[in-house]
């Protein structure tokens, strides 16, 4: 484990924080941008060439807007739940891997005569190596982000109810239900993957991912050597992605549920809501709120390059020079540029998908991707109990997603849209739909 | 009033197939269409530097049309202030000047009075017009620094028409003529 | 009984001579009709009332076979008449046994219809499309009629003959002569009703018009009524020329308050501002008809010089005042008047007010002292009684249609009554004009400040506290310490005696000037009374305490309306 060192790790933070507010700041850019291109529009152009200091015109906006503290709130809970939101927000950030990383060594089995030597050579190697990571070496990473992703659910609910208003309340309850409800099947999607991996450190996650090659799999072995045959080598990099398909789909929908973005937006839903839990807020409190989704949406993004889509490796090109600098910068980049994809990937998504209605949203949750995730699950553990090759879980989770797909068309309707039965009413009373009894 | 039973249209949901339920190419089909949007052509107009091109049907500042002669077209019946619903127009009339008198012209607004800030552009005062004298131009840009500025009056409208006509924007659209003694031109005869 | 039939309806007629337009109208049916006019003699000439008429006898029904003039039908026991309207006839009554042979040929009711529907068109063949710039247009019967009973379109292709405009006509009216249909209304009138005969048609045919003579314009007192005989808007006066488009203007049946006569009248009235006076049929005061003097008798109303907010002098200048510093001040300067010299203390009612105004001013003046005289206000009379017609030369003859009386206030009568039943004798002006007066209230209401000026003597001794209320400068006003403003005939709501001891009530027309409140408002206020000023609840009070009113009384006055009906 490297050395802890606070002025380092107090760079790093700063660096950290500035470079996350920094994307999140052109994110709001990119989300006007794209949303303008979609709708033929052009979009924000006039602050600076192309609106590329639009972020900062709206930054600076926000802290000069008049602060309005209405009277009826419960001022503590107000003041305190911008803070809790972002706060918690930032906090995930601190084991996200956003560059090169080197896994803590494996223990080293005392049978063989140098062990300790060369634990102690591994140690120094460790050691001196640097990580692009705030708290490196943390065994727990990914439980540590889910712990805090559940915090973040206070920030809106205090919000909601310190706001003493009904429209935020009612957010702040739609949010609550939401969080919860798809806090399951986002860590349940993702267990596959520490079973596989065997760690729920990101970067050991990383590591396995880029040498995934060098495991005794028959199959994959095979393609590997057929691949070398061709004249394509592919750098030994087996994402989990390949494997694990549907789990990163119901891992993708969960963290846009979690981050409240649309179609999941339904916390904030302004037609129906006016702002949702932040209706009372205004100034920078309202900004630190709106940044605290895109902190959400970055995290996210990271997460996902990071547990299916192989964080820093890319196929070989993360280790074409041998300069250790290079190679960092190189690493950071294809994690960051990962990441940047995904983002973009979600406002393509938020700007083509409708919302869902709250019970839809909720059905989907509980009747869908929750068993999907206990399948997949089940079968992970299949594969790893009976040391069948990987590519078998593919298939599975292939079959799993085409299987749910018949079970909805053959039920009545779908299961996250339950078919309602019109009902003729008797004449005299109001026309009306009700739910048919199933 | 309960909705009457006829009038009510009873719709079933679409069944969803597989294709439909899984959900992903639909999905995917969405996002061909947004993506196909990004890089169509854009129909944003920046506005202080590109000007709009209202229709001729657009209903802005209005003005008071000039005959022939070039005198006010108005004969100061009083069809547009009455027609007006916002009661913007204030029109008083007297008996024309004694030269125009021998074109059939016997009345004339003294003075016209239009308050474009109560004004709600509906158009009616340019329908209700028996000779066409006010007519809702495409200026749309209408700004002033003070309440009196947007009280328009007669030599304000007139203007508005010189300028307009001038600039080709709006032509005269409606040719009904004066009205005077019999004046009426018989029909062709067929 | 003879009974009429109109479109099967049965109307008995008693002994009463009637045409066939008349009886429609018992019967509930509009005949429209140009030239007829009932106090004008029958001609026949528009051609508008055409109707279809028949006999009644031996329970067969007679029809002649062709449309006749309503007006100039007389009608009997058994006739029956047939309008173009017969078609929205009473189905309910039982048809009558008409001539088979009659309505094969055309249903009943057709003929007459498109009779009319031809006349108007016919009408309308020289007429111009001028009516944005008529002032007619809005209560043109040419309009009306053209809408409910002409054809829609012209069959007209030539060029309408346009006959120049006759400004010269009189100083008071212009005649737009391409308008005219020729009905000859203002030729008749001139002729019968006024006697001086002005007017002519000239021309034949196509090229009829109506002229003057040369070197004799219409003026004679009565001229302004050809604009309201007028069925289109060839006749129009030049005094309301081009004011206001007659659809604003908010009619209020008025009496006139120019002379003693008393007519009944319309006045016509926009935003608060008196815009034209027109004659209202009443047979028990006037007839039809009104004067010049009381039709352009309105413009004291809007004139620049009245008095608009109570003035107190002060240093010898007339400041404005406040009421609400003032009423309390004018009663406690007349308190102490009365205290000091009940005797020298007078309030004039001037023959202006309403019966209603004298009566509570009276009262509150009695209140104060029975000692304090209330005096009749100076009475204007300006010559003798005018009667017409006239013949040519000027001079009146019998049987006489109209007088305008000499004496030019509404109300002396009504005032007389007032003062009768208060001190039991009527005090006048002049008996106590050259008294030395302790305190004077003057209540004037004067349009015509020549009249009051003329009547007040030279060598008069103004009061040691004269209040004078009035509606233009004169010399009273002039001499007092506080002028009141005074309100006109048209805006208050009251009830004036005429010379014949008719009494008529008519309503407000317009609202007086902001800061000026009416007699009926300010007597009330002396008397300290609390509530909104009702003039009908006056009205009864006055009904109650002088037997001369009694009619006025509210049952009394539903007993005459019904009685009229």
């Amino acid at each position: 484990m490297p050395t802890f060192d606070l002025t380092i790790t107090a760079i790093v933070i700063v660096g950290l924080i500035g470079g996350i507010l920094g994307v999140c700041g052109y994110l709001t850019l990119g989300e006007r941008k794209i949303s303008a291109w979609m709708q033929d529009r052009v979009g924000p152009n006039r602050v600076g060439p192309g609106g590329l200091l639009q972020p900062l015109a709206d930054g600076g906006k926000f802290f000069l807007k008049e602060e309005v503290i209405p009277d009826h709130v419960d001022r503590i809970f107000y003041l305190l739940a911008p803070a809790v939101a972002v706060g918690t927000a930032l906090m995930a950030l601190a084991v996200v891997p956003f560059g090169a990383t080197i896994p803590p060594p494996e223990p080293v089995p005392i049978t063989t005569p140098d062990a300790v030597a060369t634990f102690e050579v591994q140690q120094k190697a460790y050691s001196e190596s640097f990580n692009f990571v705030l708290a490196p070496g943390l065994d727990i990473g990914v439980l540590y982000i889910f712990a805090l992703g559940s915090l973040a659910v206070y920030g809106v609910i205090l919000a909601g109810w310190s706001a003493n208003n009904k429209y935020s309340l009612l957010g702040s309850l739609r949010s609550s239900a939401q969080i919860v409800s798809y806090e399951i099947p986002l860590g349940m999607s993702v267990l596959g993957v520490f079973i596989l991996v065997g760690s729920l450190n990101p970067e050991k996650i990383i590591a396995w991912q880029a040498t995934a090659g060098g495991t005794p799999d028959p199959v994959l072995g095979s393609v590997t050597a057929w691949l070398r045959g061709i004249g394509l080598a592919i750098g030994d990099n087996w994402w989990i992605v390949l494997f694990q398909p549907l789990a990163m789909l119901l891992f993708l929908a969960s963290s846009y549920a979690e981050s409240s973005r649309l179609p999941f937006d339904l916390p904030e839903a302004e037609q129906e809501l006016v702002g949702g839990y932040h209706t009372e807020y205004s100034s920078l409190k309202l900004g630190l709120m709106l940044l605290t989704e895109y902190i959400h949406l970055v995290a996210s993004s990271f997460m996902v390059a990071v547990l299916f889509l192989g964080g820093w490796s890319l196929f070989g090109l993360e280790s074409i020079s041998s300069n250790a600098i290079v190679a960092a910068v190189l690493k950071l980049l294809i994690l960051c540029g990962k990441m940047v994809g995904l983002c973009v990937f979600a406002q393509l998504v938020r700007w083509t998908i409708p919302r869902f209605r709250f019970d839809q949203l909720m059905n989907l949750a509980w009747k869908v991707m929750i068993p999907l995730a206990l399948l997949n699950l089940l079968a992970v553990i299949f594969v790893k109990q009976f040391g069948w090759s990987l590519i078998v879980l593919t298939g599975v989770n292939l079959l799993l997603f085409v299987g749910a797909g018949v079970l909805g068309a053959r039920t009545r309707g779908s299961i996250t849209n339950p078919k309602r039965a019109v009902k003729k009413m008797p004449p005299g009373l109001p026309a009306g739909v009700t739910y048919a009894g199933r | 009033m309960p909705i009457a039973e006829s009038e009510v249209t009873w719709v079933q949901e679409t069944k969803l197939g597989l294709w439909e339920q899984l959900y992903i190419p639909a999905l995917i089909d969405g996002l061909k269409t947004t993506l196909g949007h990004m890089v169509s052509r854009k129909v944003t107009e920046q506005y202080p530097e590109q000007e709009p091109k209202m229709p001729l049907n657009y209903r802005g500042v209005h003005r008071l049309n000039r005959d022939a002669a070039g005198r006010v077209k108005c004969v100061a019946c009083y069809m547009c202030a009455t027609a007006c619903p916002a009661h913007c127009i204030d029109i008083v009339a007297a008996p024309a000047p004694a030269e125009w008198q021998k074109d059939g012209r016997e009345k004339y607004p003294e003075t016209f009075v239009i308050d474009e800030l109560r004004c709600i552009y509906c158009g009616m005062c340019e329908e209700a017009c028996p000779v066409d004298a006010i007519e809702l131009t495409t200026l749309y840009d209408l700004t002033g620094f003070s309440r009196e500025q947007m009280v328009f009056d007669k030599e304000k409208l007139l203007s508005v028409f010189d300028t307009t006509t001038k600039a080709g924007t709006d032509p005269v659209r409606t040719q009904a003529g004066p009205l005077g003694a019999a004046s009426e031109v018989p029909p062709e005869v067929k | 009984m003879p009974t009429v039939y109109v479109n099967d309806k049965p109307v008995e007629i008693g002994t009463k001579r009637l045409n066939c337009v008349q009886v429609a109208e018992l019967a509930g049916v509009f005949v429209p009709h140009y030239c007829w006019h009932e106090a004008l003699s029958v001609v026949a000439s528009c051609r508008m009332c055409l109707v279809e008429v028949g006999d009644l006898k031996d329970g067969k029904v007679t029809m002649q076979s062709k449309v006749l003039p309503g007006c100039q039908t007389p009608v009997k026991d058994g006739t029956v008449i047939v309008t173009g309207e017969y078609d929205k006839r009473d189905k309910s009554l039982p048809v009558l046994p008409y001539d088979p042979g009659y309505t094969k040929i055309a249903p009943l009711g057709d003929r007459a219809k498109k009779s009319q529907a031809d006349t108007l068109e016919g009408l309308l063949i020289n007429h111009p499309l001028d009516c944005p710039v008529c002032d007619k247009a809005g209560e043109c019967k040419l309009q009306d009629f053209s809408y409910k009973y002409g054809r829609s379109e012209s069959r007209m292709v030539d060029v309408k003959n346009t006959p120049p405009n006759k400004p010269q006509l009189s100083s008071k009216i212009t005649l737009f002569t391409d308008r005219c249909i020729m009905c000859t209304r203002c030729v008749r009138f001139t002729r019968e009703i006024s006697g001086t005969a002005e007017l002519y048609v000239s021309g034949r045919g196509h090229h009829e018009e109506i002229d003057v003579f040369p070197g004799r314009p219409l003026e004679n007192k009565l001229a302004g009524n050809v604009v309201d005989l007028c069925p289109v808007g060839a006749l129009g006066s030049k005094d309301f020329l081009y004011k206001q488009r007659v659809w604003y203007l908010k009619t209020v049946d008025g009496v006139c308050n120019r002379c003693s006569t008393g007519c009944s009248t319309y006045v016509d009235a926009n935003k608060d501002i008196v815009y034209r006076i027109r004659g209202r049929h009443n047979p028990q005061a006037q007839g039809h008809f009104i004067c010049d003097e009381g039709r352009y008798g309105y413009h004291h109303a809007n004139s620049g010089e009245r008095f608009v907010r109570p003035m107190l002098k002060t240093e010898g200048k007339f400041k404005p005042a406040v009421w609400s510093s003032l009423l309390p001040q004018l009663k406690q300067e007349f308190g102490d008047a009365v205290k000091t010299n009940a005797r020298g203390t007078v309030a004039v009612l001037s023959p202006f007010l309403t019966v209603e105004e004298a009566f509570l001013l009276g009262a509150y003046f009695k209140s104060l002292s029975n000692d304090v005289r209330l005096v009749m206000g100076p009475v204007p009379v300006i010559g003798e009684n005018d009667t017409y017609p006239k013949n040519t030369r000027g001079e009146s003859v019998e049987p006489v249609q109209f007088t305008i009386r000499g004496e030019k206030a509404p109300n002396r009568i009504g005032v007389e009554a007032v003062l009768n039943q208060l001190q039991g004798e009527v005090i006048a002006f002049t008996s106590i004009a050259k008294e030395s007066l302790f305190a004077m209230w003057f209540s004037g209401g004067y349009p015509d400040k020549s009249h009051l000026d003329a009547l007040v003597p030279t060598d008069w001794k103004t009061p040691a506290l004269l209040v004078a209320q009035d509606l233009l400068p004169t010399i009273i006003t002039a001499s007092a310490q506080y002028i009141l403003p005074a309100t006109t005939g048209f805006e208050k709501d009251g009830t004036f005696v005429n010379h014949a001891n008719y009494m008529q009530t008519f309503g407000r027309a317009a609202r007086p000037p902001q800061e000026a409140r009416t007699e009926l408002q300010l007597a009330f206020d002396l008397l300290g009374r609390k509530g909104l000023v009702q003039p009908d609840a006056i009205r009864k009070e006055l009904a109650k305490a002088v037997p001369f009113f009694g009619a006025l009384a509210p049952e009394t006055r539903i007993a005459l309306e019904t009685a009229q009906v």
